[in-house]
């Protein structure tokens, strides 16, 4: 362009190509919506890149170097030698095709991509800042804007991201050679997949806690087993200290950590990953053109289609309130798609799945025996433990339990927590039968193949109605 | 087949189709080879169609409008492009003593079937040159078409007829709208007639006539009104113009209002409402209003939105003429 | 789980049942089929059977309540097996506004339990999920529910076309005051044509006289249309503008009415009782009233003279007893009208009793106690029997059985006012005599008019059963004894 500004105009822009936005995107060229993909960095955002699947594939492949040199038990011996930058590289050629595919199903629903970092400059407009070779900016002329921005790592004061051997969670799953120690700051989610990916592939591992238990948004029953997994990995977790500064030490560095009275513990280390939480991405935005604000949590408030307060903006996934999970946002986004596309979409769901890619995993969906008994309902528990299920043995990972929750006069289907192999995947049926308001008999008369984890999820239900065949009902 | 273009790659569509179709058609004009044109207009022509299809000119109107007055009366098909209208005026002589009266000249042994584009309009923050509209100054002209599409549609049509076209045509896009929405463009070559209007928006209480970038707005303003059952019409060529679309209309409704962003004083408003009352003045309820651009040179950016005629004034002026 | 157990159709026709009794008690445990619970209409009594084999969990009525058929009646524990789900009846009106336990879980919660591809379709129909009441297992909501919540309305229906009328009522005084206001503009909505050619300079003429231009007579055309010129337009001013002018303020005002709504209240009970009746007598029998007035100043007379004898036996003497024992009399000449045709059976039953019901009106609606026998009592014991049965029935301490077994029915709307009516048929009987108000009358005798005590009657019968010759015949010998009360005697 040499002179001048032409607005592009388009319906629907979308700021950010994350598993929301490029959901949201995708969906709404299905519809017949003329939309436009804002992305500054690559598409598929963290999850793709840096977060879910980077993650997942190293716990893939760490679990591979660590189930085969351990695996006497079954007559397996194996001492595995680990490439990590093969791994890597590996784990990148994955994200690689993803994202590849994600430009690819774009362009294929009439999508439009521009790459650059979007801001409102108001009156339904959007600056694009185009990437370092001097192409300059573009404006766009929306009907409808979707924010979709995401979030980014919470840096601890202290501890700046970017300082040679702090790490955040991106860099962590990045690393081409790996310490011979770590301190993780942090027993979230983040932080316990990532230490089991280092414990497994012979990294010392400490991890350093504020609060006093790991997972602390999953119950004790589901926490025990990660925690047990933990300490039998050599993993070495300190609960009640708050990560305060670090400091070179010799070849390596310490990080020191304070509990309530104020007194220091120190852990001699490599490097140090900070995994405290995510916070919203909104500053970037320039919200005020728009006269948008986010609310004290960062996050800009939405209503059941998933609007702001500004009439035709919208927001999905993690700034907008609600956990911030990956499949929400996807759901969220193509909600807020079929909306404007004139259908009658709301967020309506009934429950939304979590897991956690620890050794067991953890899964929830829906609510816990506590919380449906907050809301007014009787509840029914069921529970099966995987040292009672026929093809949990056959893994050689018995821990754990399938458990279900579920209204006692009705039926209903309320919650259900698993802890055990698989546990990510199983936690769908449940997922399904919430929503449908399927009730335990329903789950308990379907018939679920044998030999499978599965099964136990059928056996839980048949507990909670008293007749788990087995396992001993109460 | 088709697909979601838009104006300007519409254009590009149509350039392409009208080499591909005739093989004396060529473009020429500054940038246009090798950049692909500075709006984009052109990207891609050079790699398909070679330097001697696609040819890069020097910073030089009046000689691009002459070589190209030359090439047409030698039998190619030369669709020039000036990369601003405003920068027409260093070849305002090609056009005026030559590029309109060689047919006449000649009595009719030469004509020149060459295409004069210039991407047109204000409304993109520009400075002064860049924001021109005096498709009045070409209208005036005998011996010239004057076409401005307002939708990728018309846009690929009216340039592929334009091509085909014997005669020479002044192609003025308006560039403000160049990438404003997309619109299904069919991919083979089609055409949509030189002189005819559209009628956009059906009313029966005031017919308004536009056309370019102002069309939009026009239609904005007309559909939002709930007193006044506003008829929009778009011109499209200003020369010829459409009078029987024109005078059809206001005999249906007996009200007019005209809007371009071209000055008032001898714009082509003036034209049509003087038209009109030639032929359809005993249907006439009320003044004619113009809502234009005004008498002065088109203002720098930050003045340039109380500059274009928008929906809130458009709606006040309609209402003028209805209210009458 | 649990099944709800609406009371179903327990006779012909029949809205609801009174529960006798209960058979089983809250815990026990019944089979299909089993009787759980006697109750009785008013054309027997009928036992219920469990729908299920389980346990009876709540017994939702108590011995002596008049249930609704379609009302919730008993919830069950079904044994073992999930329950299935109730069909597409819930559409009936009766059966949503009935269901109260299935809300059971989302009363506990206010959460409402149903699939994504139900909330979808909800949503789609502008229904308020958390108002429908789900037929689903447990409560769940269906898709059925749904569309039956879109289409039953429950109150949504009543409010649309009282808007929808609302809306009609104010666009019709939107329109008018807008052309009005048009034509004194000068030709937007034309009193007389639409498009009128005109020279601007006579577009300014008219409009400065206050000429509507589309009004002004045109006697030349241009282009195809109507043309007027400045001096047609001054001479149309002078000539019309009184009449213009008028025209003009009238259209000009508008009123605003205040929209009155409507109010609601339940059809059911009695009421729905009644009107079902009435319904299927109407519409089943071919009705043909015949009409005649009796002369009555006898009778008149006779009962004057009789009232002081029957009140000292405490009986008050209407002139109903004459008009029953003439009635009667008649019926045993033709007898044709004082029977029941069952097409079913193919037959006409012609009944040996006399047993003639008497229309009350009362709070809760027409009432028709019956004297059974009225051939075989005094006039006397007609009387108090009469009185004591239409006191019963304003006080609804009348029984069923005090209604039912009439022959032949006599309304008495007379008593109100009027003269004549075409009264309905009291179903299954074949004929119906209603009396007009007694009072004095012209009446013509021997070419002289006098003013006579006189009683309008006018007997409906069902045309299946009897003819009009049969009907005038029958109100004939009704009149003679009106007439003459002491042909009476005889009987």
């Amino acid at each position: 362009m040499v002179v001048g500004d032409i607005s592009t105009g388009t319906e629907v822009a979308v700021v950010g190509a994350g598993p929301g936005g490029y959901v949201a995107a995708i969906r709404a060229g299905q519809l017949g919506l003329d939309v436009t993909l804002v992305e500054k960095d690559a598409y598929g955002g963290t999850c793709l890149n840096y977060g879910c699947i980077p993650s997942k594939a190293m716990i893939t492949a760490s679990d591979v170097a660590h189930d085969a040199g351990n695996a006497e038990e079954m007559g397996v011996y194996a001492d595995p030698e680990v490439d990590v930058a093969e791994m890597v590289d590996w784990k990148d050629g994955v994200v690689d095709q993803l994202t590849g595919g994600v430009e690819k199903l774009c362009k294929a629903n009439g999508v439009n991509l521009v790459e650059g970092r979007a801001e409102f400059a108001g009156g339904d407009k959007l600056r694009v800042v185009h990437g370092g070779d001097g192409q300059g900016s573009e404006t766009i002329e929306y009907e409808h804007a979707v924010v979709s921005t995401g979030s980014r790592p919470i840096q601890v004061p202290g501890f700046d991201f970017g300082d040679g051997p702090v790490l955040d969670s991106r860099q962590a799953l990045a690393m081409d050679d790996l310490p011979e120690s770590i301190v993780v700051v942090g027993a979230g989610y983040i932080g316990m997949e990532l230490s089991t990916v280092f414990a497994k592939l012979g990294v010392d591992v400490t991890v350093v806690e504020m609060l006093d238990e790991m997972l602390p948004q999953y119950g004790d029953d589901l926490t025990r087993p990660v925690a047990k997994r933990a300490e039998e990995l050599g993993i070495d977790v300190h609960y009640g200290l708050a990560a305060d500064h670090w400091e070179e030490s010799g070849d390596g560095i310490v990080v020191a950590a304070e509990d309530e009275d104020g007194e220091l513990s120190e852990f001699e280390t490599e490097k140090v990953l900070v995994a405290v939480g995510r916070q919203p991405v909104t500053d970037t935005l320039n919200l005020e053109a728009i006269d948008l604000e986010p609310n004290d949590d960062g996050r800009l408030e939405t209503d059941h289609e998933g609007r702001t307060d500004v009439e035709n903006v919208f927001a999905i996934g993690d700034v907008a309130p609600g956990p911030m999970l990956a499949h929400k946002a996807s759901k969220e986004g193509q909600v807020v798609a079929e909306v404007l596309a004139g259908e009658p979409a709301a967020m309506d769901y009934q429950a939304v799945p979590a897991a956690v890619f620890t050794d067991p995993e953890v899964a929830t969906v829906g609510l816990t025996e506590d919380e449906a008994a907050d809301q007014g309902f009787d509840p029914a528990v069921g529970k099966f433990p995987f040292n009672a299920s026929g093809r949990a043995l056959t893994t050689g990972e018995s821990d754990g339990f399938v458990q279900v929750v579920a209204d006692d006069e009705s039926g209903f289907i309320l919650g259900a927590q698993i802890v055990g192999p698989e546990a990510s995947e199983l936690v769908a049926e449940f997922g399904l039968a919430i929503e449908m308001g399927a009730t335990l008999e329903d789950v308990a008369s379907t018939i679920h193949t044998h030999p499978t984890l599965a099964e136990a999820t059928m056996e839980a239900a048949e507990h909670a109605l008293g007749h788990a065949i087995h396992t001993l009902n109460r | 087949m088709s697909e979601n273009l838009t104006l300007v790659q519409a254009v590009r569509d149509g350039l392409r189709d009208g080499m591909a179709e005739d093989d004396d058609v060529l473009v020429m004009g500054q940038d246009v080879g090798k950049n692909g044109g500075v709006f984009r207009a052109t990207e891609g022509l050079f790699d398909e169609f070679g330097d001697e299809r696609v040819i890069d000119t020097p910073l030089a109107e009046s000689g691009i409008i002459g070589s190209a007055v030359g090439m047409a009366a030698y039998g190619l098909k030369p669709v020039p492009e000036i990369q601003f209208s405003g920068f027409m005026y260093p070849g305002f002589d090609q056009i005026v003593s030559h590029m309109s009266r060689l047919r006449t000249r000649s009595r009719g042994r030469y004509t020149l079937p060459m295409v004069l584009r210039a991407p047109m309009g204000g409304g993109i923050r520009a400075p002064e040159h860049h924001s021109e509209s005096k498709e009045a100054f070409y209208a005036h002209e005998a011996g010239l078409k004057v076409a401005m599409p307002s939708t990728p549609h018309d846009a690929k049509g009216m340039l592929i007829a334009s091509i085909r076209d014997p005669d020479p045509v002044v192609f003025l896009e308006p560039k403000k709208i160049y990438r404003a929405f997309r619109e299904e463009v069919p991919d083979d070559p089609y055409e949509v007639e030189l002189g005819e209007a559209a009628v956009r928006k059906e009313g029966t209480d005031v017919s308004v006539f536009t056309w370019g970038a102002m069309t939009r707005p026009t239609i904005e303003a007309a559909e939002q009104m709930e007193r006044v059952d506003v008829e929009v019409v778009d011109l499209r060529s200003l020369s010829p113009i459409d009078f029987d679309t024109v005078v059809e209309s206001f005999k249906k409704t007996g009200r007019a209002a005209i809007v371009h962003e071209a000055p008032n004083t001898g714009g082509l408003g003036a034209e049509i409402a003087a038209t009109i009352q030639e032929e359809a003045l005993l249907y006439q309820e009320a003044p004619i209003e113009r809502i234009t651009g005004f008498d002065v040179p088109f203002p720098l950016a930050a003045l340039e939105d109380y500059y274009l005629p928008e929906p809130a004034r458009i709606a006040a002026g309609i209402e003028e003429a209805f209210d009458f | 789980m649990a099944r709800e157990f609406k009371l179903p159709d327990v006779g012909e026709g029949v809205a609801e049942g009174e529960l006798v009794r209960w058979l089983v008690s809250e815990g026990d445990t019944v089979g299909e089929d089993q009787p759980v619970a006697e109750v009785e209409t008013d054309k027997a009594q009928v036992e219920v059977p469990a729908p299920v084999n389980g346990t009876v969990r709540t017994l939702h009525w108590d011995e002596g309540d008049v249930v609704p058929v379609g009302d919730l009646f008993v919830t069950f524990d079904v044994e073992g097996e999930a329950p299935e789900p109730e069909s597409e009846e819930s559409t009936d009106a009766d059966d949503e506004a009935a269901d109260e336990a299935a809300s059971a879980t989302s009363e506990a919660s206010g959460r409402t339990f149903a699939p994504p591809s139900v909330r979808k379709l909800a949503r789609e129909l502008g229904v308020d999920l958390d108002t429908v009441e789900g037929t689903g297992p447990s409560g769940r909501v269906t898709e059925g529910d749904v569309r039956a919540a879109a289409e039953g309305g429950d109150g949504e229906e009543a409010a649309e076309p009282a808007a929808e009328s609302k809306s009609a009522t104010k666009r019709v005084s939107d329109d008018e005051p807008a052309s009005a206001g048009g034509a004194a503009a000068g030709g937007q909505e034309p009193a007389g044509r639409e498009t009128t050619l005109a020279a601007p300079a006579t577009r300014g003429v008219a409009r400065e006289l206050g000429v509507d231009i589309d009004d002004v007579p045109a006697v030349e055309q241009r282009d195809g249309e109507a043309f007027v010129t400045a001096e047609a337009v001054q001479a149309y001013a002078e000539g019309g503008q009184a009449a213009q002018g008028g025209a003009g303020e009238a259209g000009g005002a508008s009123r605003e009415f205040v929209e009155g709504g409507e109010t609601t209240e339940p059809y059911r009970g009695i009421r729905r009782t009644i009107g079902e009746q009435m319904a299927e007598s109407k519409y089943t029998a071919p009705h043909v009233t015949h009409h005649d007035t009796a002369v009555i100043d006898s009778l008149v007379e006779t009962r004057s003279k009789l009232k002081p004898r029957a009140e000292a036996a405490d009986v008050k003497l209407t002139y109903m007893p004459f008009v029953m024992k003439a009635v009667v009399a008649a019926l045993e000449e033709f007898p044709i009208l004082n029977s029941e045709l069952r097409e079913e059976d193919d037959e006409i039953a012609v009944k040996q009793d006399y047993n003639i019901g008497v229309a009350v009106a009362t709070d809760a609606g027409l009432m028709v106690p019956v004297v059974k026998h009225v051939d075989q009592k005094s006039m006397l014991e007609i009387s108090e029997e009469m009185n004591e049965l239409v006191e019963k029935a304003r006080d609804r301490s009348i029984s069923r059985e005090e209604m039912q077994g009439g022959t032949f029915t006599i309304t008495n709307f007379g008593a109100i006012g009027g003269e004549y009516a075409t009264p309905i048929i009291n179903y299954p009987e074949t004929a119906i005599l209603g009396l007009g108000a007694i009072d004095e009358r012209p009446v013509a005798e021997d070419g002289e008019v006098r003013a006579a005590s006189t009683l309008p009657l006018s007997l409906s019968i069902d045309h299946r059963v009897i003819d009009g010759a049969e009907a005038a015949q029958f109100t004939n010998r009704v009149m003679e004894y009106l007439t003459d009360p002491e042909l009476l005697l005889l009987e």
